[in-house]
């Protein structure tokens, strides 16, 4: 991004004393204490060994356990020694802790919240004692970062000596956004995380995109700050996104590391696969579901695979503090944990070698087929919910959305809405308001939908021969039927003290209330609205929450229509849209929970219909009100997928897999057991287990991708036969585009059934 | 013993088929004040037939049941002669008007239903060897209302 360049030679004017200023002796005290190892040590207090801050970045974190409390915050920063080429440009990592006190602070900070040049122009330092060089471009001089240390996790490494790097944006099971470096030496470097929500400069670069680009598109990717330190690395460097992982750039390739990351090179033998490289291997689906897992290890498996390393892993092992800690068996858990954070880098880096050695079983049966889902160490955390405080903090002062869509529904997708939130975000979630609307828009759309409403109401309710239909009368009497038994354990609908206005109703009797009458109301006006769908049931467990949360029928009258797009082929005449669904999560379970899928066909269970009516009223009878509020919420943002809710169901049978696989072995069985399950699923294990479940999905299908990709190159034939088909249903489930099906002109003659 | 429920609305009942294999007996039950109901009866017996697929059809027990006998007599849409004369002639199918809002008659039907149902299942009548393909798609549609 381009910053007004008359503001950048202004604040320069600024800058000339800075470069003038003696380096903080305290610094340096810092640094000698914790451990720094400094290589230009001697020429440490002269001025000419000040090297040029190019980037900086606030709030790069290492994460040396995987407790949040040893989160080591820092600066990550690109520093240019004197007359250094573009290769010898440092890359370092800072701890905040050594920059306290000293007046570098304010230098990364300056140049972390105002880059001192367009990133294009970074040019070899040419007088490193001016404030400027030839080019006008304002320069700004620390002393040069710790190259290394033991302690403090501080780095600083040449970019020739980099491999390449690994990008983890957030989202996707990773709430911060890390970037791994590989080196071309032995050196393991921590991985580093980008806690954007606390970096002043990351904010305000999304604010200015949320400005400058179109901020509504749906597709847009989270900003975040790995991306624009990637951006400024651009220009120092060449950038190459491998064609064997998306995720890892090489930098500066030579042609053989090109080579090393093709399909090609994939298939070089490793000749037998001890503890350690599969390991490893599993180290790629998620640093920390590997966590977990090696936390089970027993010591002496430990032990075992620490003598069966690689040279480099061995080396992390041994230093002094790693080992202190492996020494202690009550902190084996660290330990492991430290270890397998600190091999994640090793393990990306050793891939191109081990991973595609022993053919598709191996690297799916480890990965997908025997997977456990631990209890602890889950990668993924939900959030608090977003209170109204938060909520209206996303709207500038004339009610316009300040983020970008996305961002308020990854927060939406990981927090939820406090409940003061709901009756507005949802008109959001629903369609009712545009997500680019602002606030005096919203005011018109309320008025004019709130109109609309009590004109189609007006128009069945005078329509005296409309009422004398006999589907008409179908349909009204089921409605009713249905209001009835609906959600009666809810306040407002718990009463029966208000006479019922129509003697002819069967509820002439018992009595009605004014709530109950609404959603009647509603629910004949929406088989008027879509008339070819009409009312279904089922219909009324939909609308009910909506009813509760506005508590005015117009607006839940147009919000329901909003859910009912997305929900209408669930109700089709044919049934083809649960069908499909069924289906899709058919297709899911067979890839993804594989020996569960051998129990149900042997159960004759594949049919799914256990899942009929989680899927058919989105659970609403499987979890409390207020948990079907917050998981409704979450699908409607199509986060991930605008097919979550299967990623749910998959969630509610992998937690429950064990136990079905080893009692119930009769449709008649898994069915009673399912239906049991009712009001006794914990919501927040079942996301968290859905987001995990879905982001295996998503690497699994793109590594039978990639492997199908490899084999057609190593032979046209393809001998594909170990490979799973990953049907059209399947890659249905990675949209986001919400599907919608109308149900067709009903027939003549056909009834409400 | 187990009692199944193809509840809901019609588009639904494509589900029952799921149901059907391995039961020991089958109730029709329609609604005395529903003529379409009753009419009904016999597609619902037969689609439970070719998706049950026992043995032995034409021996299969079924129970018919007449339900909201508590409606006042002048909506009555069936007579009990009707009813009667159906569930001869299927077989002499076992028949009863019952109220399940006033709980009248429910108990005795489902005695009728127990008893057969443990029959049926003491002749393990059922075929074993599945010689057919047996359809559990849910496309099996029914063209009319039982509910």
């Amino acid at each position: 991004m381009l910053l007004d360049i008359s503001e950048v030679i202004n604040d320069s004017i600024g800058e000339i004393e800075c470069v003038e200023r003696v380096v903080s002796p305290r610094f340096f005290d810092d640094t000698t204490e914790s451990g720094f190892v400094l290589v230009d040590m001697d020429a440490r207090a002269d001025s000419s060994t000040k090297v040029q801050l190019l980037f900086s970045k606030s709030k790069v974190y290492v994460h040396p356990t995987s407790s949040a409390k040893d989160n080591i915050p820092g600066y990550l920063a690109l520093v240019r020694p004197k007359n250094a080429s573009n290769t010898e440009v440092l890359l370092s990592w800072v701890p905040e802790s050594s920059l306290a006190g000293s007046r570098d602070l304010d230098y990364y900070v300056k140049v972390d919240l105002e880059p001192p040049h367009a990133a294009d122009e970074i040019g070899p330092s040419t007088n490193a004692s001016n404030s400027r060089n030839t080019s006008g471009i304002r320069e700004v001089l620390v002393s040069p970062p710790p190259r290394s240390s033991i302690s403090s996790y501080a780095f600083s490494i040449p970019l020739s000596n980099i491999y390449s790097i690994q990008v983890r944006p957030p989202s996707f099971g990773w709430w911060w956004g890390s970037l791994i470096l590989h080196t071309k030496t032995e050196e393991t470097l921590p991985a580093l995380f980008f806690h954007d929500s606390e970096s002043q400069s990351t904010i305000l670069q999304r604010k200015q995109r949320t400005k400058d680009f179109e901020p509504f598109a749906n597709g847009d990717e989270l900003f975040w700050g790995g991306e624009q330190f990637l951006q400024s690395l651009k220009n120092l460097a060449a950038l190459e996104t491998s064609t064997l992982e998306p995720s890892i750039m090489l930098v500066n390739p030579e042609p053989e590391d090109r080579r090393a990351f093709s399909p090609r090179s994939a298939k070089v033998q490793q000749p037998k696969e001890d503890p350690i490289s599969k390991a490893l291997k599993d180290v790629r689906w998620s640093i920390l579901e590997k966590l977990a897992r090696v936390t089970r290890l027993s010591r002496q498996v430990a032990l075992d695979v620490i003598d069966k390393s690689p040279q480099s892993v061995k080396v992390l092992l041994n230093k002094p503090e790693v080992k202190k800690i492996g020494d202690d068996f009550d902190s084996a858990k660290v330990y492991l944990a430290k270890w397998a954070l600190g091999i994640a880098e090793e393990a990306q880096r050793s891939r191109s070698k081990v991973v595609w050695n022993d053919g598709y079983e191996d690297i799916m049966g480890s990965a997908v087929g025997d997977f456990e889902l631990l209890s602890v160490d889950y990668s993924i955390e939900r959030r608090n919910e977003v209170g109204l405080a938060e909520w209206s903090a996303f709207f500038d002062h004339t009610g316009r959305l300040s983020l970008t869509v996305s961002e308020v529904k990854e927060r939406i997708f990981h927090g939820g809405l406090a409940p003061a939130v709901r009756s507005q975000a949802w008109l959001f979630l629903l369609g009712v308001f545009p997500w680019d609307s602002d606030e005096s828009q919203r005011r018109s759309i309320l008025s004019e939908k709130r109109n609309e409403y009590y004109r189609l109401k007006g128009k069945w309710w005078n329509d005296t021969e409309r009422q004398d239909d006999d589907f008409w009368k179908d349909q009204k009497s089921r409605i009713e039927k249905d209001v009835h038994r609906t959600d009666r354990n809810i306040s407002i609908f718990s009463d029966s003290d208000t006479p019922h206005p129509d003697p002819e109703s069967r509820f002439a009797e018992t009595g009605t209330n004014l709530h109950l009458e609404q959603l009647k109301d509603l629910l004949i006006t929406y088989n008027e609205y879509n008339v070819n769908l009409g009312y279904v049931q089922g219909m009324s467990d939909l609308l009910s929450p909506l009813y509760v949360v506005f508590q005015d029928d117009a607006i839940a009258f147009w919000a329901f229509c909003g859910f009912m797009k997305r929900m209408e082929r669930n109700f089709l005449r044919d049934q083809s849209g649960m069908r499909q669904q069924l289906l899709s999560l058919d297709h899911l379970v067979q890839l993804m929970l594989p020996k569960l899928y051998v129990h149900f066909e042997k159960a004759d269970s594949t049919h799914f219909f256990f899942f009929f009516r989680m899927l058919l009223v989105w659970y609403k009878r499987e979890f409390e009100w207020d948990d079907v509020l917050r998981l409704w919420e979450v699908l409607w943002t199509d986060y991930l997928s605008s097919q979550f809710h299967l990623f749910v169901a998959l969630a509610i049978l992998d937690k429950n897999k064990d136990e079905i696989m080893e009692h119930y072995t009769q449709f008649d069985e898994i069915l009673k057991y399912m239906n049991e399950l009712s009001m006794k699923i914990d919501l927040e294990d079942t996301l968290v287990r859905a987001e995990i479940l879905f982001t295996r999905f998503k690497k699994t299908v793109d590594m039978v991708d990639r492997k199908r990709a490899e084999q057609n190159n190593e032979d046209a034939a393809g001998q594909q036969e170990g490979l799973p088909k990953i049907s059209d249903e399947l890659r249905l489930l990675l949209s986001k585009e919400v599907i919608e099906t109308k149900e067709v002109e009903r027939p003549p003659n056909a009834g409400g059934g | 013993m187990q009692i199944w429920d193809t509840a809901g609305q019609e588009r639904f009942q494509s589900l029952g088929v799921a149901f059907y294999r391995g039961a020991d007996c089958c109730v029709l039950m329609y609604d005395v004040n529903n003529a379409k109901s009753f009419e009904a009866l016999e597609n619902w017996r037969d689609e439970f037939l070719i998706q049950a697929n026992p043995r032995d059809p034409d021996s299969f027990p079924f129970v018919v049941i007449g339900n909201k006998i508590d409606v006042e007599d002048s909506k009555r849409a069936v007579s009990t002669k009707r009813a009667q004369a159906f569930c001869a002639s299927k077989g002499n199918l076992p028949y009863f008007e019952t109220s399940a809002k006033e709980a009248t008659g429910v108990e005795q039907a489902f005695e009728v239903v127990a008893r057969n149902a443990l029959q049926q299942e003491d002749a393990q009548d059922f075929s074993q060897e599945y010689s057919d393909a047996i359809n559990i798609n849910l496309d099996s549609d029914s063209s009319s209302c039982a509910c």
